[in-house]
């Protein structure tokens, strides 16, 4: 190739240049990676972004090879995952990469979540990453529920009878609602294999999408850091924020080492304990579904026990599917029920850390919950605690309007 | 750092607790003290096994090259071992017994026991097996699952054996079911302590890397 033929505009002669002329490689690197600037005080906690994108990989990488292995039928979908763990060459490590990986996501998102509420990550002008990321949040929870059906064992089949029938609380047009998302009377093969088609396709499809949108939104407006200052406010006469370094290489190191180290972790999961204490995988899910025994505590996966403890705590069903609802929807109303203009905790009021801290341990508390058969007491502690969690979203619009902040610094530290 | 512990705790803490949601039972488990890694344990067990349980039970997902291959057996020994030479070694270790006949006699279905370690556990299968005892009028129950239609197939080594041998015996077959739960178990106990070694090598490289990158960076 002459490089004549690659003269281009700018002056470029090169391969490079060929390909800037007909497609924006060099900008796109450049505005997303090469010359991003990020604050460059990033801590601990802004580990959890590049690792959800690491897991959503291996969980789209594993998934494709299960799907080769996989059979999505009433009589074959049991037994295909039985295959899959003996018969298939690495079909075990497949299946506890993505089973392993399907926790691994929640935690990772559920760590990344708490960082934006630490540090107001959600505040103006990053409202929209927020709304977007909670999207995300909602389409990963659908996408976890309907793969969990998929292994077709006791606890995926009545774990999705319970959530599905949820629907048919709603006044009017719930029953036809839950008969409508099964396709049948029961969970049968009709909903497994539109769950699965949902599952490998559709939502995917959508998470990746949204995490598109995502990154595009953050990197618009720019990212937040652990003292909630906008660097882009004070720039050098070249125009880079002064305390902002470039993603590539810093951020790429760092954030590759962010990611062995979390590997680490999660081999040890996949490797010594792949059930997770039968939180990620549930022991009854190792009998296959049958729909005329019940089995004696329907308990969903761990990263749902929250919302599902808020669930149970009201007496009225249809109220508790409202509560359920309401305890995921009223995070997207985050960025405004919150009025303070600090952004990070660091620089916050007292009334801030109290409501955070009630509303992480009332997380924690309901996640226990959420395993536990419902005694007298439990019913009791878990109507606290709903109350409490959504204390945090009621309460915070007025304490938050007129908080005593300390003074937030020039430049981070 | 301090913290990065902290969470890493955090995250492993479910691991330490063990959720035993079919737990329940009228009496407390016994501790099986079985070791997959023990395969004379194995083949006792699957000679056990093939005696003792597949006259009602089968292991539907196990084929009988994958015991022989697992348990150290040539084809033609699994074969004489456990099928008594007549199966082939590309069949699935099936019961004997022909569908409908244990609803018919016992009243009910003999499970498959493929995954019964997975699903119960190893300690259930062998406090199970030695929990039954005769009442005066010489019935037969079982403490862990009352009324179960499973007779006492281990009677005559109950009876005959010293309590050692008894144990023993329910020790192989639980500890062969623990494998049949599991067959790739062993793989990937071996296989998760070298990939965690090359990922503690590569974090320590990254970290010289991130440390090299990062010495720009002013404060």
């Amino acid at each position: 190739m002459s490089n004549q033929t690659n003269e281009s505009s700018s002056g470029k002669s090169s391969l490079l240049g060929w390909f800037d002329e007909r497609y924006p490689v060099s900008s796109t690197w450049n505005k997303h990676v090469g010359e991003y600037y990020a604050p460059k005080n990033f801590n601990f906690w802004y580990f959890f972004g590049s690792l959800a994108l690491i897991v959503l990989v291996n969980q789209i990488v594993t998934g494709i090879w299960l799907t080769m292995s996989y059979q999505p039928s009433n009589a074959e979908a049991f037994n295909s995952v039985e295959y899959i763990m003996r018969d298939v060459e690495w079909g075990w490590l497949l299946r506890y990469l993505h089973s392993t990986g399907a926790s691994a996501f929640f935690i990772v998102v559920y760590l990344h979540m708490m960082r934006a509420l630490l540090y107001g990550s959600y505040k103006k002008p990053r409202e929209l990453v927020w709304v977007i990321g909670m999207l995300l949040f909602l389409v990963l929870m659908g996408e976890a529920f309907m793969g969990y059906l998929l292994p077709w064992g006791q606890m995926s089949f009545w774990g999705a009878q319970v959530i599905i029938s949820l629907f048919g609380a709603i006044p009017v047009i719930g029953p036809d609602l839950a008969l409508w998302i099964r396709g049948d009377f029961v969970i049968s093969e009709v909903t497994l294999n539109r769950f699965f088609a949902l599952h490998v396709i559709a939502l995917p499809l959508v998470l990746v999408i949204l995490v598109f949108m995502h990154l595009v939104a953050l990197h618009h407006v720019g990212s937040n850091n652990p003292d909630g200052i906008e660097i882009k406010k004070l720039k050098d006469n070249k125009g880079i924020p002064l305390d902002g370094i470039r993603f590539h290489p810093y951020y790429s190191v760092k954030d590759a080492m962010g990611a062995v180290f979390f590997f680490i972790l999660f081999a040890l999961v996949l490797f010594y304990a792949p059930e997770g204490g039968g939180y990620f995988i549930e022991a009854p899910n190792f009998e296959p579904a049958n729909p005329l025994k019940t089995p004696d505590h329907i308990v969903p996966v761990w990263y749902f026990t929250p919302f599902y403890a808020i669930l149970r705590a009201i007496p009225d069903k249809f109220l508790g599917v409202v509560a359920m609802g309401a305890a995921v929807v009223i995070l997207f109303a985050l960025p405004w029920l919150d009025r303070c203009k600090v952004k990070s905790i660091r620089y916050r009021g007292n009334s801030y850390k109290v409501l955070l801290t009630i509303l992480v341990i009332s997380f924690f508390v309901l996640g226990f919950l959420g395993t536990q058969p419902s005694t007298p007491l439990y019913t009791k502690l878990a109507q606290i605690f709903t109350a409490l969690y959504f204390m945090f979203f009621l309460v915070l619009p007025f304490t938050s309007a007129n908080e005593k902040t300390k003074p937030v610094p020039e430049r981070v530290t | 750092m301090k913290k990065i512990l902290w969470i890493a705790s955090l995250l492993l803490l479910p691991m330490t607790m063990n959720v035993q949601a079919a737990g329940g039972y009228s009496i407390e488990l016994e501790s099986a003290e079985n070791n997959i890694r023990d395969q004379e344990s194995l083949k006792r067990g699957a000679v056990l096994f093939s005696n003792y349980c597949m006259a009602c039970h089968s292991l539907k997902y196990m084929r009988y090259n994958r015991v022989a291959r697992d348990l150290g057996w040539s084809d033609d020994e699994v074969i004489t071992e456990m099928a008594h030479g007549l199966n082939t070694v590309t069949e699935n270790v099936m019961t004997r017994m022909n569908d409908g006949v244990a609803r018919a006699v016992l009243g009910s279905d003999a499970p498959d026991l493929s995954l019964m370690a997975r699903l119960k556990g190893d300690d259930y299968i062998y406090t199970f097996l030695r929990a039954y005892h005769q009442d005066e009028q010489g019935k037969w129950d079982n403490s862990v699952l009352k009324g179960t239609a499973m007779p006492n197939v281990l009677e005559g080594i109950q009876r005959h054996a010293s309590p050692d041998e008894y144990a023993e015996v329910a020790r192989d077959i639980t500890n062969f079911l623990a494998y049949a739960g599991e067959p790739s178990k062993l793989e990937r106990l071996d296989l998760g302590w070298k990939v965690i070694a090359f990922l503690l090598v590569l974090l320590l490289l990254l970290y010289l890397l991130k440390r090299e990158y990062w010495r720009d960076i002013k404060h």
